[in-house]
């Protein structure tokens, strides 16, 4: 038996270790140097001679948190997430509740065509949602118009350019959690929701009595995750505004991304990456003790 | 009676009314994808092409011979790179995490439960923050611009490992136990009693990364120089940068950029959404 | 399964330095410069049998393409660059040196200015540009004024009549994200943008700070309308409506016009030089040239290839068809020039103020744009910005500051 166990050691070496060598070298020792990179002052002139490189301990940090627009995409990632998340679980909340009640027909139907946007690719979408939200020959402020609504300057408002993206961002990701919560709601015992009807309980006593006690720990997971997504927010503003209007959707990512394959300033672009990744770590943090305490690990 | 009915007419109009709101968009990228060019650039905006047309399509997927020029968008070898890209790394993406999603779940070795937590702690980490290094790395070792440079960050899929372990939890040890006794190796143990088992899990899976490989943007943005390598969303952008005032040549655009994974969806929704269903909530 | 993957693996990896032709010279040019320029690499290929493979950048993305092509290894035989771009690809190791000086002769002597500026025996001048006015004749005329008046204060007036008669449209389109127009009039009046041997910024120069305020009072009046380039999706279309009168743009545009013919006729617009402050004076011209890349294979066939594209014909030939001014000094005596709508290009070409040359000048520009936005938005005040604008110049430039003053670069 000893043998047969020492074998199957080695199959499963075998069938962990090539996933394993992918992440080390794909994900784990990127970082690592993403990191190292933020205490150098890599920038073009290193592209083109080593010997310019220097070691700069902090001094890319210290002039990040001088740089008003780091400040700037720092605020707007933080206005994605506070406006995205309630946003986006919301509608996927909202829909899933609709969903689950017992007397609509064809479910399986409009679940599919709800999660439709989600597999689209957000390059084509935004495209489109370019078009939709127009502000001379968009369908969305045709349909504002129609009630009377004067056209909204959507993407090229400042104060609006982050809800129109987020209004994309939305339509584009609610049908995942949509399906989540759905799963979540058929675990809601029927016969407390019928008791509670039947001891006359209101639709919204019922709700905040019966099913919210049974999903909230679903929905608070998928919150905190939506908040990780947020903070990575990147292609969205990259193709719908390059950051603008008046870089009110330059966000942490664009930001770093601007630095270092924009400018090729990598030490800059390294400091943010740490600085990101310390916030997602916080995050992450804030998750497992939420999860100790509603068990979810 | 009457009552119930109406509660069921009435909160299936609503579902109704929800999703036609919802796939508006992708049913007016569709319209207009065939309106003459120039007809969405009105108000009020038409909802309805004035005349079905194939000129945006014809424009965008054909190669033509203006004054003794070629020109093209290269939107149809686009549509292969992507293809390509995408069913070697699904391929690739399986044969790698399946067998370790099943080592970490069912496999007894040295350190299993350690890598386990250091898989967890991973997850965290966002991809974005590696990609910049990993430009650096791949430049040195001859990747960028190489479809091998694309696939290969996809590979380390630790959702993937963590995705299959739950799913391979189900299985009954007694099942896999039995087949030792009778002196099967793990290969084949894996092979003839798990991979069948885990046949919808696998699908599942390879739709998940089929769809992500298709739809990802940034990293090949990055990586690939050439055209003659560019998948398609690269390719898309790289038009909508120029052509952003054709909104019918780019609606054609998003067309042949979404349908395809939209018909895979629909044909394997069942897998996706009930994978979802299935792994998503614990307990 | 084994194989299966062995056999993916080698698939990709063979791909790696796949082209569509491998014999053929790869070449990249941007916007429609690259859209165009297989016209006139078909004449090339049939005089050398060498083909080419032209690829299209788009602007908003050339900078970090080809530098991060640099950077990968994968930059073509031949490309396109702006001469404000040509010392910092020189610096990194990206170009090839000239072998032939022959290849500058009879070069405009403005478009030898700005080229040399980056420096030198790299780039060879193709085309030039510089910002004109496209003002629809029509509208102008109905403001009661046959052309746009020559110096600022009345072209203003200008504006403020044409805004008294349409309330909704406007006068100039001022794309927001878009430095030109800006440096434009900082170049007008003299300002020097950088100091101390392009080490720090000068933008609080009187001269500096009175372009921003002039730039800033057209979107204050309600002559230019506050967008970005994103968001106006077809700014001839809306130049054909009326929605606004002037449209500051390059040579690049009378392709456009020519090709919407149908939507704004030839004789509702016309071109003039752009207003200035009080007499003649100095333009921002834009000169793109040709390089080759140090990396290239063949560079006897590439600088084959740069000389073709800059050749007297080859100019005359582009344009006609999208209107790029050729550099080449004996392509301006051809009738072909001698075009009314073309003389306002000429008159500014004359005279054109070289662009700062180092590798950080082009997110100078981005940034300096990116603060006068604020201001025009009414976000911070003149003199405010000005003082942000050296102070962010100067944290940009503390690199290039420090090697200068060891004496590692000029």
């Amino acid at each position: 038996m000893t043998i047969r166990a020492h074998a199957g050691a080695r199959t499963a070496w075998v069938f962990v270790l090539p996933v394993l060598a992918a992440i080390v070298l794909m994900l784990i020792l990127p970082t690592l140097l993403a990191l190292a990179l933020s205490v150098t002052d890599y920038s073009v002139y290193a592209l083109a001679d080593w010997s310019n490189l220097r070691f700069v301990g902090v001094d890319n940090f210290v002039q990040l948190f001088s740089t008003p627009l780091f400040w700037r995409a720092l605020g707007n990632t933080a206005v994605f997430a506070i406006l995205g998340v309630p946003m986006a679980i919301g509608a996927s909340l909202g829909a899933a509740l609709l969903l689950n009640s017992a007397s609509v027909h064809w479910k399986p139907l409009w679940r599919v065509l709800l999660f439709a946007p989600y597999v689209t690719s957000v390059v084509a979408t935004a495209v489109v949602w370019r078009f939709l939200l127009n502000t001379r020959f968009g369908l969305l402020n045709y349909a504002l118009s129609v009630v009377g609504i004067a056209p909204v300057d959507w993407l090229g408002n400042p104060r609006l350019s982050i809800p129109a993206i987020l209004l994309f961002v939305t339509w584009k990701v609610f049908g995942y959690n949509m399906v989540v919560f759905t799963a979540a709601l058929s675990a809601v015992p029927q016969d407390l929701d019928e008791a509670a009807r039947l001891d006359g309980a209101g639709r919204w006593t019922r709700f905040r009595h019966v099913t919210l006690p049974a999903i909230g720990p679903t929905v608070l997971l998928a919150a905190v995750m939506s908040v990780a997504g947020f903070l990575q927010i990147f292609t969205e503003p990259y193709v719908m505004t390059l950051g603008g209007p008046a870089q009110s959707t330059t966000t942490v990512l664009y930001f770093m991304f601007d630095q270092g394959l924009k400018w090729w300033n990598l030490g800059q672009a390294g400091a943010v990456a740490f600085v990101l990744f310390l916030l997602i770590l916080a995050l992450t943090f804030v998750q497992a003790r939420m999860g100790r305490r509603y068990e979810w690990l | 009676m009457a009552v119930r009915r109406a509660r069921a007419v009435l909160s299936t109009l609503a579902v109704a009314v929800l999703t036609l709101l919802v796939i508006t968009p992708l049913l007016w990228m569709v319209t207009v994808s065939f309106m003459p060019r120039g007809e969405s650039g009105q108000f009020p905006p038409p909802l309805w092409p004035s005349r079905w047309s194939w000129e945006n399509y014809h424009e965008l997927l054909a190669r033509r011979l203006i004054d003794g020029a070629w020109f093209d968008y290269r939107i149809v070898p686009a549509i292969w790179n992507s293809l390509g890209v995408a069913a070697v790394s699904t391929l690739l993406g399986l044969l790698m995490t399946v067998p370790a999603g099943y080592a970490f779940a069912k496999l007894r070795f040295r350190g299993r439960e350690r890598l386990l937590q250091m898989l967890l702690a991973a997850l965290v980490v966002p991809g974005q923050v590696a990609m910049l290094p990993l430009f650096l790395i791949f430049k040195e070792l001859g990747l960028v611009n190489s479809y091998a440079g694309v696939i290969l960050p996809s590979l380390a899929g630790i959702f993937a490992v963590l995705f299959v372990r739950q799913a391979t939890m189900s299985i009954p040890d007694e099942m896999l136990d039995a087949a030792r006794l009778d002196g099967a190796s793990e290969a084949r143990i894996f092979v003839s009693i798990v991979l069948p088992l885990l046949a919808p899990v696998t699908v599942t899976l390879a739709l998940f990364m089929f769809l992500g490989s298709w739809n990802d943007f940034l990293w090949p943005l990055i990586v690939l120089a050439d055209q003659h390598l560019f998948t398609l969303p690269v390719a898309v952008a790289s038009i909508a940068r120029e052509h952003s005032a054709d909104g019918e040549l780019m609606m054609a655009a998003s067309v042949v950029t979404t349908l395809p994974v939209l018909l895979l969806f629909l044909a394997l929704q069942r897998f996706y959404i009930g994978g979802l269903l299935g792994g998503s909530v614990k307990g | 399964m084994a194989a299966a993957g062995i056999g993916t693996a080698a698939w990709a990896t063979g791909a790696c330095t796949r082209r569509a032709d491998p014999d053929a010279l790869s070449f990249w040019a941007m916007g429609y410069e690259g859209d165009y320029s297989p016209h006139l690499t078909t004449a090339f290929t049939r005089m050398t049998g060498i083909r080419v493979e032209t690829q299209t950048l788009s602007w908003t993305e050339a900078h970090e393409k080809l530098l991060t092509a640099f950077a990968g290894n994968s930059l073509p035989d031949v490309f396109m660059l702006p001469a404000h771009w040509v010392g910092e690809f020189a610096m990194v190791g990206a170009l090839a040196r000239m072998p032939d000086a022959t290849l500058l002769d009879d070069m405009l002597p403005g478009a030898l200015n700005l080229t040399r500026a980056g420096g030198s025996g790299y780039a060879v001048p193709w085309v030039i540009g510089t910002q004109v006015q496209y003002y629809r004749r029509d509208l102008i005329e109905q403001a009661g004024y046959p052309e746009p008046p020559a110096d600022w204060a009345e072209w203003r007036q200008m504006g403020l009549a044409l805004k008294r008669r349409y309330p909704d449209a406007f006068t100039i389109l001022l794309y927001l994200n878009w430095p030109e127009a800006l440096l434009t009039f900082a170049a007008q009046l003299g300002a020097g943008l950088l100091r101390d041997r392009n080490t720090r910024g000068d933008f609080a120069s009187p001269e500096f700070r009175e372009a921003l305020r002039f730039y800033k009072s057209l979107f204050d009046d309600g002559l230019a309308p506050r967008v970005l380039a994103t968001q106006i999706q077809d700014p001839v279309g809306a130049f054909a409506q009326g929605y606004f009168a002037i449209y500051p743009e390059g040579p690049s545009l009378l392709l456009d016009m020519r090709r919407r013919a149908a939507e704004i006729p030839p004789d509702k617009w016309r071109t003039a030089t752009m207003p200035t402050p009080h007499g003649p004076a100095a333009a921002p011209g834009a000169c793109h040239t040709l390089v080759v890349a140090k990396t290239s294979r063949r560079p006897r066939e590439a600088w084959s290839l740069v000389r073709h594209m800059t050749s007297v014909p080859s100019g005359l030939r582009f344009q006609r068809l999208i209107g790029d001014l050729p550099a080449r000094a004996s392509a301006w005596r051809d009738p072909q020039l001698a075009n009314p709508t073309l003389k306002p290009f000429a008159e500014q070409i004359a005279h054109l103020s070289p662009t700062p040359a180092l590798v950080e000048f082009e997110q100078i520009r981005a940034e300096v744009q990116l603060i006068a936005e604020r201001v025009v938005r009414g976000l911070v005040d003149v003199n405010t910005a000005t003082t942000e604008m050296n102070r962010r110049v100067d944290l940009m430039l503390a690199k290039r500051r420090a090697l200068v003053e060891a004496g590692r670069i000029a």
